[in-house]
């Protein structure tokens, strides 16, 4: 619906091929944080499909990382399928349970939604602690393999293939969710962040919509975990516990809610600084939280938002000379 | 004569106590521009609220273009050709009034839930929502967001919206609610022209006598959840009842 302006593609591709060529110029704890960092930005992006594209807030986000890193984590351990196999199953699994959370989650609206997503979560919590003889209980999954499975397709275990895998769910995942933001399910679901009200009475079902795209944001959710579990080696209760929930939040918020790019951007953002401030002091948390404040309340636009507002603001008087 | 397009029978509702819509029935016809007056507090918003239905009633049915739709959801009996406006205008202030128009027209497109693509969609959205923008004189006002539209032109808006969904009945809950006395004879105006040109089925709830007699063909005059008076204008101006109940009430 809009002119297509060349500079986003541009900017991107060039974004992508770094990200490609990273491996080459990159030292190898360099390219382990640039994988976890990847991982860690799917995540917070496929909870912006929620919170920034449905207005639908989730306090309990963990469910879908630590579904999918279980899942995935349970079937490298226990079958022989190849890891890509495992991670895209692990993530579709997220996916399918995500129908009956978000039946029952649209059942409120609000803070309650909310309430209700972080309870499913800590649900889940609660079964990881007790059913031992799946999940391992406190100890979690442990020494979980990059398996090539029987056509030992080790492109994608070692390293570095590993880490092109990764980068592939993420560059898939964002343009499946760019795609669903811009087609007309996601036409709709603009009127149900605007106005649910509304939307309703204009005779779409509401529920459904927000159903589906909790499903899908999940789905997406459960891939990253499903990703993280072979890249830590580990899955353990800390991935299905609130505080990633909240972090995957502040994530979003950060580098701006409803851009997609954004979140992925406050992933990085919250892992450098985290990575930086620990090295210096034991309460890094406390000056994290400082920021995020700052953010809230200065630029609720996030990262990504200052980035286009500074791009515009270079960018005005140029054109007003061409136009 | 054929079946009415929108038939009320004996429909009640009854909140505890209070009985707010009492044994109403009326036919509307095709065509027909019906509006539905009473003083405050005789039920209109209630029987439109049950028409839609967002409250489900006590008793009665609701029949529209020969099928029931009495206790179904408020999307499904959208669904079927019955677009309504709010008493408080309800738009997306965010979205320019072309795309609140397109979102209003793609309600009724059969893929309106494309999850990728759909362009198609939202090209026949587009030509449905700016034909009816002009329809209500809104044109120029295309891309301002909606949110920034002066009153008058948002309850236009909203009009234009109920209209994009080619309804076969439109509902408007007092579409002049809000309005100043000019911005009311120029919305009153752009009604009527719109009116005479669309020829389509309108159910009215209206406060402002002007505005009612000035636009409906016939009149349904509610006191204390019941129908005390059906016919033309002209008829109901001269019904004593009406006059004791609501005209003489008020100058």
């Amino acid at each position: 619906m809009q002119k297509t302006n060349p500079l986003p593609a541009l900017g991107g591709s060039a974004v992508v091929c770094l990200l490609i060529a990273a491996p080459f110029g990159l030292p190898v704890f360099a390219m382990t944080l640039l994988t976890e960092l990847i991982i860690l930005g799917l995540f917070a992006m496929s909870l912006d499909l929620m919170v920034g594209y449905a207005n639908l807030v989730s306090f309990g986000h963990a469910a879908a990382y630590g579904l999918g890193a279980y899942a995935s984590g349970y079937m490298l351990l226990n079958s022989s399928m190849p890891l890509p196999v495992v991670v895209l199953l692990a993530a579709l699994l997220t996916g399918i349970v995500a129908i009956g959370v978000g039946w029952v989650c649209t059942l409120a609206t609000g803070v309650s939604f909310s309430m209700l997503t972080l309870a499913f979560a800590q649900l889940l919590y609660a079964i990881a602690f007790k059913w031992t003889s799946v999940t391992g209980g406190s100890d979690g999954l442990a020494g979980i393999p990059r398996r090539a499975g029987p056509f030992s397709m080790t492109i994608f275990t070692s390293k570095t293939g590993f880490y092109y895998f990764a980068l592939a769910c993420l560059i898939g995942a964002y343009f499946v969710c760019r795609a669903l933001v811009r087609s007309p399910f996601g036409f709709v679901l603009r009127g149900i962040r605007e106005n649910e009200a509304k939307t309703l009475v204009l005779g779409y079902n509401t529920r459904l919509y927000k159903i589906a795209v909790i499903a899908i944001a999940y789905a997406l959710g459960g891939l990253a975990g499903a990703l993280y579990a072979p890249f830590a080696g580990f899955a353990n209760t800390e991935l299905l516990f609130w505080l990633l929930s909240g972090q995957a939040l502040i994530m979003v918020i950060v580098g701006g809610q409803g851009t997609l790019i954004g979140p992925i951007l406050g992933a990085a953002f919250f892992m450098l600084l985290e990575h930086q401030l620990s090295s210096y002091t034991e309460a890094w948390a406390l000056f994290f939280g400082l920021i995020f404040i700052a953010f809230v309340l200065f630029a609720p636009e996030g990262i990504w938002g200052l980035a286009w507002r500074a791009f515009a603001r270079g960018r005005a008087p140029a054109e007003t000379r061409h136009g | 004569m054929a079946e009415a397009l929108l038939r009320v029978d004996g429909l009640t509702k009854r909140f505890g106590a209070l009985v707010a819509v009492d044994n109403v029935s009326m036919h509307v016809q095709k065509g027909e521009v019906r509006a539905v007056i009473g003083p405050n507090g005789a039920g209109k918003t209630t029987l439109f609220h049950l028409i839609t239905g967002v409250v489900p009633p006590t008793s009665g049915t609701v029949r529209f273009g020969g099928s029931e739709i009495t206790r179904l959801a408020p999307h499904a009996i959208c669904q079927r050709g019955l677009s309504r406006t709010f008493q408080l205008t309800s738009l997306f202030p965010r979205m320019s009034a072309r795309e609140n128009a397109m979102l209003a027209a793609q309600a009724r497109h059969p893929r309106r839930w494309m999850p990728f693509g759909g362009a198609d969609v939202f090209t026949s959205a587009r030509a449905t929502g700016e034909g009816a923008l002009e329809q209500l004189g809104l044109s120029h006002v295309a891309d301002r967001p909606a949110g920034l539209l002066s009153h008058g032109d948002q309850r236009l808006l909203e009009i234009a919206m109920a209209m994009a969904q080619r309804p076969q009945l439109l509902l408007l809950d007092e579409p002049t609610q809000g309005l100043s006395v000019e911005e009311t004879a120029q919305a009153v105006e752009t009604l009527a022209q719109f009116l005479d040109k669309a020829r389509i089925t309108v159910l009215l709830v209206e406060h402002d006598m002007e505005v009612v007699f000035r636009l409906a063909h016939r009149i349904t005059v509610l006191h204390r959840g019941a129908v005390i008076a059906d016919d033309v204008p002209a008829a109901v101006k001269a019904n004593p009842r009406v006059q004791e109940a609501y005209l003489g009430g008020i100058e």
